[in-house]
């Protein structure tokens, strides 16, 4: 069947999400006032067509299970195809307390699962990525250059925890595969790749034959002269969430317009699961600006350059100045937050002060008081 | 598939005193609350209360509300024993008509209530907002073992004559119903909210119909006939806020009484949800400049200027020097750069060029008299045009009297 195919990875690798990470797998951090890290992924699949996609799940995947549910909120509850929830149960080892090794490892665990896959195509993304990629127009490119597997990277060689990093020819050929860079070069690796099943499924055979596990390694750089690699640059927004300052850093470029414009466009929009809340509320005392906001918040004190999610409270006298709060943070009367990111359910009593900075912003773990 | 309880909710009624907002969709229909339609508060409250099947009868501009409730998933109304089904008027081998009455809906509709083999009905009206636990007013019902239990609440004395009025024995057991009554001997207001025994129901809308001069209406005959007959009639006492939105006044009232929730309206409060068919956008986004105070707003609005006392549906723009203020946006409106709305309803897809001036306050338009200004959707008022208070616009732009 012509078409394509979406398999995303939501596995844990070597990240800095601090206290963020303890909980849940960065494709299930919440991100811009009302996502999940993989909503931008499943989106992206889904507004180029895809009506199959397989998530492969490892590691502390409760709170991904939670949010995915049957997939119906990106159209992928379907009686035939639809979403395809991949626990780790079927690895050969015990990967609840293994560091996860590679994509060739986890594919190779779900290998009766690519058997069935509809699709003549297969596109493989990361969970982490928060991106608003042309899937369709890329699926297109692949097709029509010829290539075996196109490689899709950003325009910049932004400093990624764990990334992979392209050298490409002026034909956009890729030449070089990189990672473990101290000063990172060349263009980043989104982790986004477009291939035919049957060169998946051949790779994957090849590769755990040989006890070989590492996507980037044992199939990007050992066969980067015998298959036609080719790159795909996307020059918008791509953030991968793999670090606290990366994330807060990331979070905060919403604020800027064009960003939110094109991230967000409503020619492909991100999908999420709603939220049965009513509206948000600021009151006659209340004052916000530059900021993003979900519903079924109340402002009653001042909140600046920040992003609430659903839910959030910040009574009168309260100040709320460059940070991030996930859903039902309460901030009780004149507490005063900068540079904070508080994960779900967290309270700040009343005259509370914290402070983190632009460089090291302080992250409240789930359900904390402070 | 044989369930204890069924509800039916009457949402045919065109609704023509909201005018131009009602023009082209059922007055269930209309947005509410800057996430909301009307309907949403009978649906919700029904799948609060347990009840899994409600009947919708639908007449009047069905379009938008049938796409709107679907397939009944946001209410937890797909299940597969019961769920939301819209219910239009029907031919049969004999011929069909419109729904000719509130009764004469239901009568039409015995075959739908039988499929359940109910034996208790609760009959809704889809244009009221409020929080209620219909099954504590079945259990009402059901201790009094009465026909017919109808939800009243007390009304303030002096406007108890714009009622339908029951008066209640000790045990409040309605002895007497009088419709919008000049001299009232009671302040107890019918909410139009019924329990009804269905064998006894089917009964009385079977004669009902029968009857060539009755109007087919539950306050006008059935409920009058029932009294007549000396069947047992139960009040039950509801306290809580409550509001006939029929009007564009009172839907303005009740959008501005979910800013205080002194009102009595809490939509916070998640132990009674109201649940929505909610948009898919973005968070709303506030400016550097924005001031927005004592004002609700829902998902993918950009605001950059000033929003007081006034709720905002989803996707609104408020440009930069722009001022909204008691005002009720609804989805997809656009205030440009320096426009002005006071005390206004803007219909779903508005625009408002820059510096338009819509509507005005009560002490502006003194001494002419004053009164909400209303837009119909997709209304495009072009830059600078001033629209005076108490003046509505079709769609076109063009004024239309009330």
């Amino acid at each position: 069947m012509n078409g394509l195919h979406g398999i995303i990875f939501s596995h844990e690798k070597r990240n800095d999400l601090r206290e963020l990470g303890e909980i849940r797998s960065a494709a299930s951090i919440p991100f811009g006032g009302r996502y999940r890290a993989v909503d931008f992924a499943l989106s992206n699949l889904v507004n180029a067509g895809v009506t199959d996609v397989g998530v492969v799940l490892h590691g502390r995947y409760q709170s991904m299970l939670d949010h995915l549910g049957t997939g119906k909120a990106w159209d992928l509850s379907r009686k035939r195809g639809g979403l395809r929830v991949l626990p780790p149960f079927n690895y050969q080892q015990d990967w609840g307390v293994m560091p996860f090794r590679g994509k060739i490892e986890a594919l190779a665990g779900v290998r009766t699962y690519l058997d069935t896959i509809r699709q003549d195509y297969v596109a493989m993304m990361d969970g982490d990525l928060v991106v608003n990629l042309p899937m369709a127009e890329i699926y297109e490119g692949h097709i029509k250059s010829g290539a075996d597997i196109t490689v899709v990277c950003g325009n910049d060689s932004f400093a990624t925890e764990d990334g992979s990093y392209f050298e490409i020819d002026s034909d956009g050929r890729i030449t070089e595969v990189l990672y473990n860079l101290h000063r990172p070069r060349g263009y980043r690796g989104l982790e986004v790749y477009i291939l035919s099943t049957e060169l998946l499924k051949e790779l994957v055979d090849e590769c755990y034959a040989k006890d070989q596990y590492s996507w980037r390694r044992d199939v990007l750089r050992a066969k980067k002269n015998e298959l036609n690699l080719r790159s795909y640059i996307w020059k918008g927004f791509a953030a991968q969430i793999r670090s606290v300052q990366g994330y807060y850093d990331r979070s905060m470029q919403l604020l800027d317009p064009a960003i939110r414009a094109e991230l967000f466009t409503p020619a492909r929009p991100i999908r999420a699961k709603g939220a049965d809340k009513t509206s948000t509320y600021v009151g006659s005392e209340g004052r916000c600006v530059n900021s993003l906001v979900a519903e079924g918040c109340r402002i009653e004190g001042t909140v600046e350059n920040s992003i609430l999610f659903p839910g959030v409270v910040v009574e009168a006298g309260a100040e709320i100045h460059n940070c991030v709060l996930f859903k039902e943070t309460v901030v009780r009367k004149d507490a005063h937050l900068s540079y904070i990111i508080a994960d779900k359910d967290v309270e700040i009593l009343a005259g509370r002060t914290l402070m983190g900075h632009a460089t090291y912003p302080i992250v409240l773990a789930k359900g904390s008081k402070v | 598939m044989k369930k204890e309880c069924i509800a039916m909710l009457l949402a045919g009624g065109q609704g023509s005193r909201l005018y131009v907002l009602t023009g082209e969709m059922a007055k269930p229909a209309v947005p509410f609350g800057g996430k909301y339609r009307i309907i949403d508060f009978p649906l919700s409250n029904c799948t609060n209360s347990g009840i899994d099947t409600v009947g919708v009868l639908t007449q009047y501009r069905p379009l938008e509300l049938n796409s709107y409730i679907g397939s009944g998933q946001p209410w937890d109304l797909d299940g597969s024993t019961g769920g939301v089904h819209i219910l239009p008027p029907y031919m049969g081998s004999k011929g069909g008509t419109w729904y000719k009455g509130t009764a004469n809906a239901i009568y039409q509709n015995i075959g739908f209530i039988d499929l359940y083999d109910p034996d208790y009905v609760v009959i809704l009206s889809g244009d009221h907002i409020y929080k209620m636990d219909y099954s504590a007013m079945v259990a009402r019902h059901k201790e009094a073992n009465a026909a017919c239990t109808i939800s009243v609440m007390e009304v303030p004395w002096a406007e108890a004559s714009r009622f339908g009025i029951m008066s209640v024995n000790e045990e409040d057991m309605i002895t007497e119903f009088a419709e919008k009554p000049k001299e009232p001997k009671s302040n107890l207001a019918s909410m139009g909210i019924y329990v009804f025994s269905w064998k006894t129901l089917r009964q009385y809308l079977t004669d009902d119909e029968a009857d060539p001069n009755s109007e087919n209406d539950f306050g006008k005959n059935v409920i009058p006939a029932m009294l007549g007959n000396g069947e047992r009639m139960a009040a039950y006492r509801f306290a809580g806020y409550w509001k006939d939105v029929g009007t564009l006044e009172s839907l303005w009232d009740a959008n501005m009484d979910m800013l205080s929730p002194e009102s009595g309206l809490d939509l916070h409060d998640e132990s009674w949800p109201i649940y929505a068919r909610s948009v898919n956008a973005p968070p709303t986004f506030l400016g550097e400049e924005s001031k927005v105070t004592h004002s609700a707003f829902n998902r993918g609005s950009v605001l950059d200027g000033e929003v007081e006392n006034s709720v905002l549906s989803s996707n609104v723009h408020v440009g930069k020097g722009a001022r909204v203020s008691y005002s009720v946006l609804l989805p997809n409106t656009v205030v440009e750069d320096g426009a002005v709305v006071e005390y206004a309803i803007l219909g779903e897809g508005c625009h408002i060029g820059a510096g338009c001036r819509v509507g005005g306050t009560p002490e502006s338009s003194a001494p002419a008299p004053w009164g909400l200004t209303v837009l119909a959707p997709h209304c495009e008022v072009e830059p600078g045009r001033q629209v005076r208070p108490g003046i509505m616009l079709d769609r076109n732009g063009e004024e239309v009297s009330k």
